[in-house]
């Protein structure tokens, strides 16, 4: 029996449980209920509790078969294949993985000694889905029988449920938290293999990325430079003008928004206004890279400068564009939950509608502002498609928003695409280059929340 | 028999509301600050404020009274045109500000607003610090030339609301740290700095304690030297205690007006009496 199945079983044991318990307890309530004084539990709860037993004892058992299965497994066949002496001459790992892949429909193309142990491992894992069912079904059984027992009319079902429902809630927050910190973790791991073949100093400061490898001792142009800083300086000039198109922007139309639009004009302008958020970035990506950018060389040159054809300027300005919404949005939400009693005390004086806005409003709202200018940051460094279709792949180490840069997240791209082996310094540079955006992003956060507890304006 | 027991019964009170036509007592004086003639408010389609007339004298209090939802924020709001805020609300009569139409085409209601101060139900100090709530008025007004000036503004119009003795050793703290009644007192001392001519109460105290309260009263009684008030209050003691004249609402029409002695001892208006004697309200 298979996972699922067994799963499937075992809910129907808890609604089973569930059912048989509701039933009985229901007919406690139905006399009890009449009597004022005789305050009790709803029966559903005392169903619950019920439920509860028949299930989650049998399916932690199951977790944790699951969990052992794997190693069992390994375990066992590398004992197998040492008793029988056989001569592997690959790396394990794969070995098990040529085992578990044969087809035994097309047995003629199969070297006969895998053959035989493919036959032990097919022999072995029925053996452990055998137990596995019979364990945990049989938990089931006993534990639904003991549930049944156990939950009487005088047991606290309601705390109980409570409780299950409390550890719910903490294991999806745990989860959450778990996957947070092992993609970091296995980042991080990543990036010291890394640092181990590229100085670290040599990765944050070095001016020169060019991570081709050589294959041959005499090839040329595979210098492998690996130095971060023409990436972060592209990154950061990219942002910056992507920053400096949606902030005033977004703000303005925010302020228009909340401010001074007719609720009627509003109910219809921001769902449009976000829909911004929605055009998926491939679709800005050929925007920037066919419209904009020719667009901005053609003004350039009509003003003699001399402008790349793919430029910081169009990749940064249409993801300006892009991330309005972020700003705006969350912008317009937060000025209009300041109390209009502010708004009303600062009319009242005899300030105007943009004088109130700008001493009372912004700065009341400007926790939430910040807020929205971050994630319309954090987005802009992290956005990769524009990048690569409007801003180019060459690692110039330059400022001026006119000439080609790449972004990391783009050389993250190169690096990852196409055949690679994951061991070279060129896949895992990868990953260092993911954990220091990340940790930018985290540093840009620190900034922002310390900005934002000095300079808050807090109304109640 | 029968019939005349029928006739005898005493009206409801909403079929005196719906009978009375004009206001009784004396609704206008001679020295007016500010006149207004048949007020109509809508909002929307529905009419907030029938047909109201009175007159507010200069260095008066006058102290607009009546039972919650009678209209009597809603006319107090006309007089500084905080009403324009909301955008269904239209206000139609003649509204005179020493004899000057503050509903004509070309009357700047910011302009307006800095003659005609306001103070509202809430306190409402903005989340900045205590100076900066006084020294908004007059920073955006330009009412000082440097920093000595607006000091003293700012020191006297705290004195003024009786606060600054309290929060002298903490200007640069913000005003929203303060008790309920010294923040009302705040935004008091906020409305003079502007050095306005009127200011308009809308229940300065209701979300005060006792003593707060007290302070407030005082507070308007000296006020009444320099401004001239006008105040919507629940309590008719509050009314009784600070004003010259008041005013009765009823369901947005004006019943009465009198001096504040002789509504609230011999009022002229059935209604007048039945509410001042808490019949209903």
């Amino acid at each position: 029996m298979n996972t699922g199945t067994i799963v499937l079983f075992l809910l129907i044991f808890a609604g089973f449980n569930y059912f048989i318990k509701h039933r009985k307890i229901y007919a406690v309530y139905r006399v009890n209920r009449k009597k004022q004084s005789n305050k009790m539990t709803l029966p559903k709860y005392f169903g619950y509790v019920a439920s509860m037993w028949s299930l989650i004892p049998a399916l932690l058992v199951l977790l944790v078969i699951e969990i052992i299965d794997e190693p069992l497994l390994k375990s066992n066949i590398t004992n197998y294949v040492h008793a029988e002496n056989i001569e592997i001459g690959q790396d394990l790992d794969l070995y098990l993985n040529d085992i578990k892949n044969i087809k035994t429909d097309n047995i003629k193309d199969v070297d006969p000694i895998k053959l035989k142990v493919h036959e032990h491992y097919q022999n072995f894992e029925t053996l452990i889905s055998k137990a596995k069912t019979i364990i945990v079904i049989s938990l089931a059984v006993l534990m639904t029988i003991f549930g049944f027992k156990k939950v009487t009319i005088n047991t606290p079902a309601r705390v109980y449920f409570e409780k299950v429902i409390e550890i719910i809630l903490l294991l999806a927050a745990t989860i959450a938290i778990l996957t947070t910190v092992g993609i970091v973790l296995s980042v991080l791991f990543e990036s010291l293999r890394f640092f181990g073949e590229v100085p670290i100093l040599d990765f944050m400061f070095g001016t020169e990325w060019s991570p081709q490898t050589a294959i041959r001792s005499d090839q040329v142009g595979s210098s492998a430079a690996f130095g971060a800083v023409p990436l972060f300086v592209g990154t950061m000039l990219i942002s910056a003008v992507a920053l400096f198109v949606s902030v005033p922007l977004g703000l303005m139309s925010a302020i228009f928004l909340s401010e001074y639009a007719s609720s009627k004009f509003r109910s219809f302008a921001k769902p449009v206004l976000e829909i911004l958020a929605g055009i998926p970035t491939v679709v800005y990506g050929f925007f920037a890279a066919l419209t904009v950018a020719p667009f901005i060389r053609e003004l350039g040159t009509s003003m003699g400068l001399s402008v790349a054809s793919e430029s910081a300027l169009a990749a940064g300005v249409v993801m300006g564009i892009m991330i309005i919404p972020f700003v705006s949005s969350l912008a317009d939400d937060v000025i209009s939950a300041v109390p209009n009693a502010m708004r009303e005390g600062s009319l009242g004086l005899g300030a105007t509608k943009s004088e109130t806005i700008i001493k009372v409003l912004i700065p009341a709202a400007l926790p939430g502002i910040v807020g929205g200018v971050l994630l319309a940051a954090s987005r802009a460094i992290g956005e990769t498609m524009i990048v690569v279709m409007a801003a180019g792949l060459a690692a110039n180490l330059t400022v001026n928003p006119l000439e080609a840069v790449t972004t990391v997240t783009v050389q993250i791209v190169t690096l990852l695409t196409g055949d690679q082996e994951f061991d070279s310094a060129k896949t895992l540079a990868a990953f260092a280059l993911g954990l220091m955006l990340f940790v930018t992003t985290l540093i840009l956060n620190v900034i922002a929340l310390h900005v934002v507890r000095k300079y808050r304006e807090q109304y109640d | 028999m029968i019939d005349t027991q029928i006739t005898k019964k005493p009206k409801t009170i909403a079929e005196i509301h719906a009978e009375h036509k004009k206001t009784v007592g004396q609704p206008f004086c001679k020295d007016a600050k500010f006149s207004t003639r048949n007020v109509d408010v809508f909002y929307g389609d529905k009419q907030a404020i029938f047909d109201v007339s009175l007159d507010v004298g200069k260095h008066e209090v006058v102290a607009l009274i009546g039972p919650s939802g009678c209209g009597k924020s809603t006319y107090l709001r006309c007089l500084n045109r905080m009403n324009d805020t909301i955008d269904i609300c239209r206000v139609t009569g003649q509204l005179m500000l020493d004899g000057e139409d503050i509903y004509k085409k070309s009357q700047d209601p910011v302009l307006l607003r800095a003659r005609v101060g306001m103070v509202f139900q809430k306190p409402n100090p903005f989340p900045k610090s205590i100076y900066d709530n006084v020294a908004y008025g007059p920073r955006i007004h330009g009412l000082t030339t440097n920093k000595a000036e607006l000091d003293e503004v700012v020191e006297l119009s705290l004195t003024r609301a009786g606060l600054f003795d309290e929060v002298k050793d903490r200007l640069h703290e913000p005003g929203t740290g303060l008790s309920g009644g010294q923040q009302q007192r705040l935004c008091i001392a906020r409305t003079i700095a502007v050095q306005p001519e009127v200011i308009l109460m809308d229940e300065p105290a209701s979300a005060l304690d006792p003593i707060a309260t007290a302070k407030i009263e005082e507070l308007i009684h000296e006020l009444k030297e320099n401004y001239t008030i006008v105040i919507v209050t629940h309590s008719m003691q509050q009314a009784a205690r600070v004003s010259q004249r008041t005013a009765y609402f009823h369901l947005g029409k004006l019943i009465e007006v009198g001096d504040t002695n002789q509504v609230f001892t011999n009022p002229a208006h059935e209604l007048t009496e039945k509410y001042i004697t808490g019949r209903f309200g």
